[in-house]
């Protein structure tokens, strides 16, 4: 999967002994691999969960309207949270080159938003906030926290961008006489932005995992939506495997979309390869 | 409710709480610390269908979120007659997120050893098993610590699902949604789980950048 990486010369091209040695091992694996894939398999038929009425509602067309449905929310949520988050991780970032005041402040809130539990800003959309009589809709009560938790995360990765800009790129031009503002806004940031991009779709997994909470405020997302079809099918494990295995398949897409630009960027002229990598990794 | 009343009424409840959530998180990041340095092994070595094996589980528990996970494991499990208590329910799934996110940063981190060190390695005759154990993974190690550090906070951050299922002690996301449907909680219950949450991710990091200090390898 990973191409030019240390697997490629950890070893040299082996000799007859050790191909011999290395074949015996690969088929004892395989035959261990293939005795787990037999025991789960065993298990499923075992009790049953093969049975057609756990799998035949998958042929129906409903089915599948239903659960894109919940995943259009799922993606709309995702999406309108990270476009919020970005917002407000570049603010934050911005504050942090602002005067002691400002920064501190930042560096307050970013410090706190990378520490705090996404759970914990969705129990307080949940609980606290309709309390307040501002009573957002159960999309903006999973949306916002989502959006919220990021913020931090993104503006970190924002800043380790803005860093890595030569300092020789401000310095020229500055010296062409365009002011502090102008020089940030159409030099500085948005060659930042390029060495980013990685992070930042990486970002918008994490929002698009986050948005699985949306059941604890009965937002119909994927996951509400399989609930629905779980009580009314009465097939819980088909149906939460196939549904994990959606979103699975499109983290999966976008994690490969984000390695596939930082690759491309590594390659490219100068890129300074560290941006990319450490700052919003994990979900 | 105000701060005062709070802590008299549930101070011994946060302090459980607190104690709890740094419990899971120490047993998680421990055991997804041995199970990723585990399947790194494999998708490094010469074995096909473990390379493959190890590909595929970095793949799943990388991008499976972990409410789904979660779910997976305390309500479609038993399904297959396998039942296992709520708390080793959150357990398992706080190590096998975390597990797949450590397979990468030692990835990344190995890729840092320059083929040179592989090759002196192989001339002075080290087995692959030798090289493994001396050459990558000490360095691999000493080159992710601020990752791993991260991945600390990460951790701490993934046992918030434990507040998902009826598990006691509760953790310090649980005690917070308990005392808001059972009380009047307000903002100051958010604020104390939000504040010991921060003062541990400050101390984690803090206590990173140290080590880090001690062990970086300059290049």
């Amino acid at each position: 999967m990973k191409t030019g990486s240390i697997r490629d010369y950890l070893y040299e091209p082996p000799g007859p002994h050790t191909r011999k040695r290395i074949r015996i091992i690969t088929g004892i694996a395989l035959l261990g691999l293939l005795v787990l894939l037999g025991l789960i398999v065993r298990q499923f038929s075992v009790t049953g969960q093969f049975d057609a009425k756990y799998w035949s509602f998958f042929t129906k067309w409903t089915t599948w309207r239903f659960l894109g449905q919940g995943l259009l929310t799922t993606l709309e949520a995702a999406l309108t949270g990270s476009a919020i988050s970005f917002t407000l991780g570049f603010l934050l970032m911005r504050g942090k080159f602002q005067g002691k005041l400002i920064r501190g402040i930042s560096t307050f809130l970013i410090e706190f938003t990378r520490g705090v539990p996404t759970l914990l800003f969705i129990y307080f959309f949940f609980l606290v906030v309709p309390k307040t009589g501002w009573k957002p809709s159960a999309f903006w009560k999973i949306t916002l926290p989502c959006a919220i938790s990021a913020c931090g995360v993104v503006a970190e990765a924002l800043r380790s961008g803005v860093n890595a800009v030569p300092g020789g790129q401000r310095e020229a031009a500055l010296s062409l006489g365009l002011s502090e503002r102008r020089t940030f806004y159409r030099i500085v940031f948005p060659q930042a932005f390029r060495f980013v991009i990685p992070s930042l779709i990486a970002e918008l997994v994490i929002v698009l995992k986050d948005t699985t909470f949306a059941y604890v405020v009965s937002c119909a997302d994927l996951m509400q939506n399989a609930k629905v079809l779980i009580s009314n099918y009465d097939a819980m494990l088909s149906i939460y495997l196939v549904v994990a295995v959606i979103y699975i398949l499109i983290n999966y897409l976008l994690n490969t979309l984000s390695e596939r630009i930082a690759g491309s960027q590594r390659r490219s002229v100068q890129m300074i390869p560290e941006t990319n990598k450490g700052v919003a990794a994990h979900g | 409710m105000g701060f005062t009343d709070l802590l008299s009424k549930y101070g011994a409840q946060y302090f459980q709480a607190l104690l709890t959530t740094w419990r899971l998180t120490a047993i998680s990041f421990a055991g997804a610390f041995i199970i990723g340095i585990l399947i790194t092994v494999a998708r490094v070595s010469p074995i096909r269908p473990l390379r493959i094996f190890g590909d595929i589980y970095v793949q799943i528990f990388r991008n499976i979120p972990g409410a789904a996970l979660l779910i997976l494991l305390v309500y479609a499990l038993p399904y297959l007659q396998i039942v296992f208590p709520y708390d080793v329910c959150v357990t398992v799934a706080t190590i096998l997120i975390p597990s797949a996110f450590c397979s990468e940063h030692l990835m990344s981190g190995m890729n840092t050893i320059s083929p040179g060190q592989i090759e002196a390695a192989r001339s002075l005759g080290l087995t692959f098993l030798q090289m493994i154990r001396r050459i990558i993974i000490p360095q691999a190690l000493r080159s992710s610590v601020l990752p791993m550090t991260n991945l600390l906070v990460a951790t701490m951050l993934t046992t918030s699902l434990a507040s998902q299922v009826p598990m006691r002690p509760r953790d310090l996301t649980g005690i917070v949604s308990y005392i808001n449907t059972h009380d009047t909680g307000g903002v100051t219950a958010f604020v104390i789980s939000a504040v010991l949450y921060c003062l541990t991710a400050f101390a984690i990091g803090k206590a990173g950048s140290l080590v880090d200090r001690k062990v970086r390898i300059l290049r």
